[in-house]
């Protein structure tokens, strides 16, 4: 199931230069909130194409971090480079390659699901915006509920439509935080499914994630963060789930 | 530009879309208003009303109360089910956002004075008739500085626990060079022989410094 | 800042309080018109003086912290704010006197009257709003824009309430004697000033960074940073 194949009719502009090199480099990335260090010079690299899997016990920085790789916060200290740009504060042109899905769906309940898709498509200022809602939808299994307000949509179905307003722009780098929190079994698997083919469509994938199986199988990497500092970072096929337990709980 | 103008076009019918279907708050403030209109029209004796001063300060009254809850209420649409995240995300422009903002509050709380002015006037036995045209630039003045300063406030105060009157608290201090100089103006309108000028200069600088303020500030509360 | 200083400097300013009172009373000439009442003066106009600086660095501060984003800047806007609703307490309270003294009434909507109540509720508001603000980054946050907001307010609501109209304009002149008292009364009301503002900045850093070591010792729930929830 290729969700995300991006068409010419589609596809963004997108600058050459910028199309090379990983997908995020941080260079002695640090975070202060309220004069405490919640991450604390953080080191790593991700390739383009890469799924990984974030993990670590509550406070550890994990959402932090994904607000720096979203360009929603600034970092207090270190270098960020996402997609071949340097993170400057305000940066529009970077933020349209990317995407986000967090546990809160981030939609508008009073709207139907054609239009919140819409409303955001336009934002980014997506070709065939119509379209491609359509495509999306019936990707994420919603076209006949298109036309139905949000608010009358169960969690899971939330959760897709969340995903499906993520990609209408197709972005490059997808954030994931907590995705699969609240969401029943047959949910999580749908849920599951489509992370997957956006890995098998080469988009780089960071998840952050409490069941670490999931996040095992899910992923190609796996990074636990622990107090704002990196303590385990490894491919996933291979590692234990012990160990990452370890890793997360070890106080 | 043309694109800063395409979104806030976005944002600002994505916001009036939204109120019109659910319908409540614009309901709820102009009852509100009338409501206000009513208690003062009761309360006051035949001599107190028909001076300019009365309707003046019931209007302020009503569009207050009924402005901070036009307010909340088109913030409360972004923080719910953290909608205000996707837009940070965008690429949107922080000022873009609140333009936007502060267009759609304009609209509603354009609504309620359409109701509440004329129930006010015909209530509260307010002649008109000397200007009208003066009245109602002065209150369409003193909307604009209050609803430049209500828009930021908000999006500064709301957040996803209710903290009822907080809004209210904040904002009616900070306008009342606003109400006095409308209130001072409507009644020197409304007398023979008096200078207005230097209170309509007035009047159009608050409105200025609040919403240059506002629109430098609005980034800096919405980012971290 | 060592304990002995901190004395004496307390006892400095009492010292000044009470060599003004004596002032007063064996010195100063009484005012003709208004009487021994007329003298509330010398603490009013620099209190006000003193009030308008107060409420200029929480300006300055709430700036700081809006730039910054470090709790200091938030703990002296918060500490200067404080001080200025003491002092704009003052003010009114001394303003109130005074007009009932020279015109028989406790309150008239003067243009200098309202100004002061004004600026008091200003002020007032600020110290309100924070316990009700949940989350010490949202709070300082919230204070700063108001903080910046509420200061501009006021040369708005001086020009605004100029437009009153004023039943009972005053102007004193002030025989030299009277200058030197006046002159005299900047030393301990700015004094005052100076050192409420130092005392509470200093106790609101205690208590920040008190706070803020109790929760690096638990595990605390990563809150999302305030801007997105």
């Amino acid at each position: 199931m290729s969700l995300f194949a991006a068409t010419p009719d589609f596809a963004l502009p997108v600058d050459a230069a910028a199309a090379s090199g990983p997908a995020v480099q941080a260079t002695d990335l640090a975070k202060e909130i309220d004069d405490r260090l919640i991450l604390r010079g953080l080191n790593f690299s991700i390739p383009r194409g890469q799924s990984v899997a974030l993990l670590g016990p509550n406070g550890a920085g994990k959402s932090t971090l994904l607000h720096l790789l979203a360009t929603l916060t600034a970092p207090t200290a270190g270098q960020l480079t996402l997609l071949g740009q340097p993170v400057k504060r305000s940066d529009a042109s970077l933020r349209r390659r990317i995407g986000m899905i967090g546990h809160q769906p981030m939609l508008y309940r009073d709207l139907t699901a054609l239009e919140n898709l819409l409303f955001f498509g336009r934002l980014y200022g997506v070709k065939n915006v119509a379209a491609r809602a359509a495509m999306l939808l019936e990707q994420v299994r919603l076209a006949d509920r298109a036309n139905d307000a949000v608010k009358a949509f169960s969690r899971g179905m939330v959760q897709r439509l969340a995903i499906a307003r993520a990609l209408m722009h197709d972005p490059e780098l997808i954030l994931a935080d907590e995705p699969f929190s609240g969401l029943d079994i047959p949910s999580i698997q749908q849920l599951q499914l489509l992370l997957g083919s956006l890995d098998a469509a080469g988009k780089t994938l960071i998840v952050t994630n409490h069941n670490i199986e999931q996040s095992l199988e899910l992923c190609r990497r796996v990074m636990v963060l622990r107090q704002g500092n990196i303590v385990l970072d490894q491919a996933a096929r291979g590692t234990p789930v012990a160990l990452v337990m370890h890793e997360v709980t070890r106080t | 530009m043309n694109l800063a103008l395409t979104q806030i076009g976005l944002l600002l019918a994505k916001d009036l879309r939204i109120e019109a279907r659910t319908r409540q708050t614009l309901g709820l403030v102009i009852v509100l208003g009338l409501l206000i209109v009513v208690v003062l029209g009761l309360g006051l004796g035949p001599e107190q009303l028909g001076k300019g001063g009365v309707a003046t300060a019931t209007l302020w009254v009503a569009y207050l109360f009924g402005g901070v809850l036009v307010f909340e209420k088109t913030m409360a649409v972004e923080r719910q089910d953290g909608a205000l995240a996707s837009l940070l995300l965008a690429p949107v422009d922080r000022t873009v956002i609140y333009l936007a903002k502060l267009l759609a509050n304009l609209a509603l709380i354009g609504v309620l004075a359409l109701v509440v002015t004329p129930a006010a006037v015909i209530l509260l036995g307010f002649d008109l008739s000397a200007a009208p045209l003066g009245f109602v630039g002065i209150m369409g003045l003193g909307m604009l500085g209050f609803a430049a300063v209500g828009t930021l406030f908000a999006a500064a105060v709301s957040s996803t626990r209710l903290q009822g009157g907080l809004l209210a608290m904040v904002i009616f201090p900070i306008c009342l060079p606003l109400v006095i100089t409308s209130t001072q103006l409507t009644q020197a309108l409304f007398r023979e022989n008096q200078p207005i000028g230097q209170g309509i200069a007035l009047l159009v600088a608050i409105d200025l410094i609040y919403l240059a303020v506002s629109w430098i500030v609005f980034e800096l509360v919405l980012e971290p | 800042m060592s304990r002995t200083l901190i004395r004496l400097y307390w006892l400095l300013t009492a010292a000044l309080f009470a060599g003004g009172i004596a002032m007063l009373i064996a010195w100063t000439p009484t005012e003709v018109t208004m009487g021994p009442v007329q003298k509330i003066f010398y603490i009013h106009l620099p209190a006000a003086i003193c009030t308008f600086f107060a409420c200029l660095l929480t300006f300055i501060a709430s700036i700081g912290y809006l730039l910054q984003r470090q709790r200091r800047w938030d703990d002296l806007a918060s500490a200067s704010a404080s001080v200025a609703v003491v002092l704009a307490s003052v003010v009114l309270i001394t303003g109130i006197i005074w007009g009932k003294s020279a015109w028989g009434q406790w309150w008239t909507w003067s243009p200098r009257l309202t100004f002061s109540l004004i600026l008091w509720l200003l002020y007032v508001v600020y110290l309100l709003i924070r316990p009700s603000i949940a989350g010490s980054q949202r709070r300082a946050v919230v204070s700063a824009v108001y903080g910046v907001i509420a200061f501009l307010d006021v040369p708005l609501v001086y020009l605004s309430v100029r437009l009153m109209p004023d039943i009972h304009p005053s102007s004193i002149q002030l025989a030299p004697a009277m200058q030197w008292t006046l002159a005299y009364w900047f030393l301990p009301v700015t004094m005052l000033a100076v050192g409420l503002v130092v005392a509470q900045y200093r106790l609101q850093r205690r208590a920040t960074l008190h706070s803020a070591a109790h929760l690096s010792d638990y595990t605390a729930t990563g809150a999302a940073p305030a801007g997105i929830v």
